[in-house]
């Protein structure tokens, strides 16, 4: 990234660095996701739940995609699992900086419905330079999935 | 004539629904082409949208929503009747970040068209068309809505007639 880009940032690489250092000594992943915008937009949440951290989307009119059924829209779910991958690598991997995506793939197995959307993270490798997540959402059973979706990360 | 007079209503219908609805109200995106097969829209930057606070670059859900949005518009616009088109699969290349407080232009094209599956890429852009924020492939369901309802209302009044029959 340009250092153009950088100057132009809201926040610091020391505010970064304290809600991560916060986030982790309080085991609190929502402190990371309270500082990017984007989750407040969509409406994403995060708990540790039996030592893995639990993401969940609340149900909000204003990410329907198809009024009619209604359902969730499609580039909503992907945006949450994109979203809980790269909170997975702050909080668990403990990566110091905001991790890069490389690629995101998803697959659309059942319609979201208007409730909530839960989702887990599994980092299946982390290399030196690249790190590859698997995300599964579900809404009322976990044997149900609602989306998979599998992502590259870059990170330094 | 009959079908001129759809694709002529096709266009607001598409924006009325993509633009005014649900998330794409809150994206505030402006579908700028509607052609058979290709779609395109622009989508302003909002610093709510922000993925990295350090930098202030969207967050790559947005441009997820931007394109599926567009490739799925483009998909229905491909099959010329009221059809809905559920996303099968997405796949997204990140080519490099977006520049904050500057338009993200979107343009979704089908490039095959089967009986039950509709082939779609996609690109976002800013500055330069030929040097991309992101690249997508997106595969759409072929639903035809009024094959699928008709084939509904047939069916339960064939019921209704078959209980009276029967009783």
């Amino acid at each position: 990234m340009d250092d153009s880009a950088v100057e132009s940032g809201i926040e610091s690489h020391e505010q970064l660095r304290a809600c991560l250092l916060a986030a982790r000594e309080q085991d609190r992943p929502q402190l990371i996701l309270d500082f990017i915008p984007y989750s407040g937009f969509i409406g994403a949440h995060a708990k540790v739940d039996e030592g893995d951290v639990l993401y969940w989307l609340e149900p909000r009119r204003s990410n329907i995609g198809n009024p009619s059924l209604p359902a969730l829209h499609g580039g909503v779910i992907a945006g949450f699992l994109e979203l809980s991958a790269s909170v997975e690598l702050l909080f668990g991997l403990r990566l110091n900086s905001m991790p890069k995506v490389v690629d995101f793939s998803l697959d659309y197995l059942r319609p979201g419905r208007l409730q909530a959307l839960y989702a887990s993270c599994k980092v299946l490798r982390q290399g030196k330079q690249l790190v590859n997540v698997s995300i599964t959402a579900w809404q009322v059973d976990i044997e149900l999935p609602v989306a998979t979706a599998r992502c590259h990360f870059l990170i330094n | 004539m009959k079908f001129n007079f759809k694709a002529a209503l096709f266009r607001p219908v598409l924006k009325m629904a993509m633009e005014r609805v649900g998330h794409g109200k809150l994206l505030g995106f402006t579908i700028t082409k509607v052609a058979r097969g290709q779609v395109d829209l622009t989508c302003p930057y909002d610093s709510k949208t922000v993925g990295n606070p350090l930098t202030g670059v969207v967050h790559g859900g947005i441009i997820v929503s931007l394109l599926d949005t567009c490739c799925g518009a483009a998909a229905m616009s491909a099959m010329g009747k009221p059809s809905v088109a559920p996303t099968m699969d997405l796949r997204l290349d990140y080519m490099h970040p977006a520049t904050p407080n500057e338009p993200i232009f979107v343009s979704g094209t089908v490039y095959k068209t089967t009986s039950s599956v509709i082939f779609c890429r996609g690109m976002a852009w800013q500055q330069d068309e030929n040097n991309p924020i992101a690249h997508c492939v997106a595969t759409f369901m072929r639903l035809d809505l009024d094959r699928a309802q008709f084939s509904g209302v047939i069916k339960s009044g064939f019921k209704r007639l078959l209980s009276r029959a029967t009783e």
